[in-house]
């Protein structure tokens, strides 16, 4: 039986469909991704062919270089996809599936300009946010939450 | 906190930035960050003396608290908009590495993978020779780690 998986963007103007498992799930550490991705790496995997369905909205598109093209929300920004125009199919970045965990990444590219400390990351300490700073706490975010939920929904409006 | 001038921006430059000081820098896990981001995580620091320098950042209210601000243009997440905290996305830096990441926030939603990030391995020599295959053909679009005078730059 052919498994899909749902994603999608921040406010969920547009969402997607993916049939079958994603190819070589990565980080890729280039400078391009890290600036587009505003983070220190962006993790994509590849939808081969067809399988990747856009089920809402249209996503935007930037021409970051001649060969690629990126797709993202124009509503909330989310970094969606990563498109190579000579390829048949399209990545999508990890962290917008509704379940991020399903495809654990197999490789780091682009290594030449990888933080210095990202081996490090998970030595890190760790603490659960209690937002004291914020007058109502976690809760007056939790309860207000605009995001769009992980999974597929007949409708949605974006507030 | 570090004080110098510091700039910034989305991928293709039509929102730049530029900020004083840097303060507290964390990794967040939530899931809301990580829906926003398209990522793992979203790296943030707390910053003073911020200005736009150039266009005007998309706002997208994610609670009645919060706004994350993004370029329309394409799509680089910027900012995370409080009443009381002004944060910054790391990796939109021209360079990110000022940044000293000090903790992991919001521990419940974080992904296993990310406490072994360095066993993942690096990509073969065979891929790796495509990559750089493939970057020898890439003129990128993409504005240039520092600020510049006007933008898009048109080459001949």
């Amino acid at each position: 039986m052919t498994q899909f998986h749902s994603g999608g963007c921040q406010c969920g103007a547009i969402r997607y469909r993916v049939e079958g498992a994603l190819e070589y799930p990565h980080l890729c550490h280039c400078r391009m991704c890290q600036k587009a991705a505003g983070n220190y790496f962006m993790p994509l995997g590849f939808a081969p062919g067809k399988t990747l369905t856009i089920t809402r909205g249209e996503p935007g598109w930037f021409q970051s270089s001649d060969p690629v093209r990126r797709g993202f929300c124009r509503d909330c920004g989310t970094p969606l996809f990563f498109d190579t125009l000579q390829s048949d199919g399209m990545a999508v970045t990890l962290g917008s599936l509704d379940d991020p965990a399903a495809f654990p990444p197999v490789s780091q590219d682009g290594i030449e300009t990888r933080m210095p400390f990202h081996a490090a990351l998970g030595s890190l300490p760790g603490k659960n946010v209690d937002r004291d700073d914020l007058p109502g706490g976690i809760e007056s975010i939790a309860s207000t939450n605009h995001q769009h939920p992980d999974h597929d929904t007949e409708l949605w409006c974006t507030s | 906190m570090s004080t110098g001038i510091h700039s910034g921006g989305c991928q293709c430059g039509a929102v730049r930035y530029r900020f004083s000081t840097l303060g507290k820098a964390s990794i967040c896990h939530c899931r809301m960050c990580q829906k926003a981001f398209g990522n793992y995580f979203a790296p943030l620091v707390e910053v003073e003396g911020f200005e736009w320098t150039r266009g005007a950042r998309a706002v997208f209210a994610s609670s009645n608290l919060s706004n994350r601000g993004f370029c329309r243009d394409c799509g680089s997440p910027l900012t995370l908009e409080t009443d009381d905290v002004f944060e910054v996305a790391v990796g939109s830096l021209d360079d990110p590495s000022v940044v000293y990441i000090a903790y992991h926030a919001n521990i419940a939603d974080r992904h296993e993978i990310i406490m072994r990030l360095d066993a993942i391995p690096d990509a073969s020599p065979d891929r790796e020779a495509e990559n750089n295959q493939w970057n020898a053909r890439i003129v990128s679009h993409q504005h240039p780690d520092h600020d510049t005078e006007t933008w898009p730059e048109r080459k001949a």
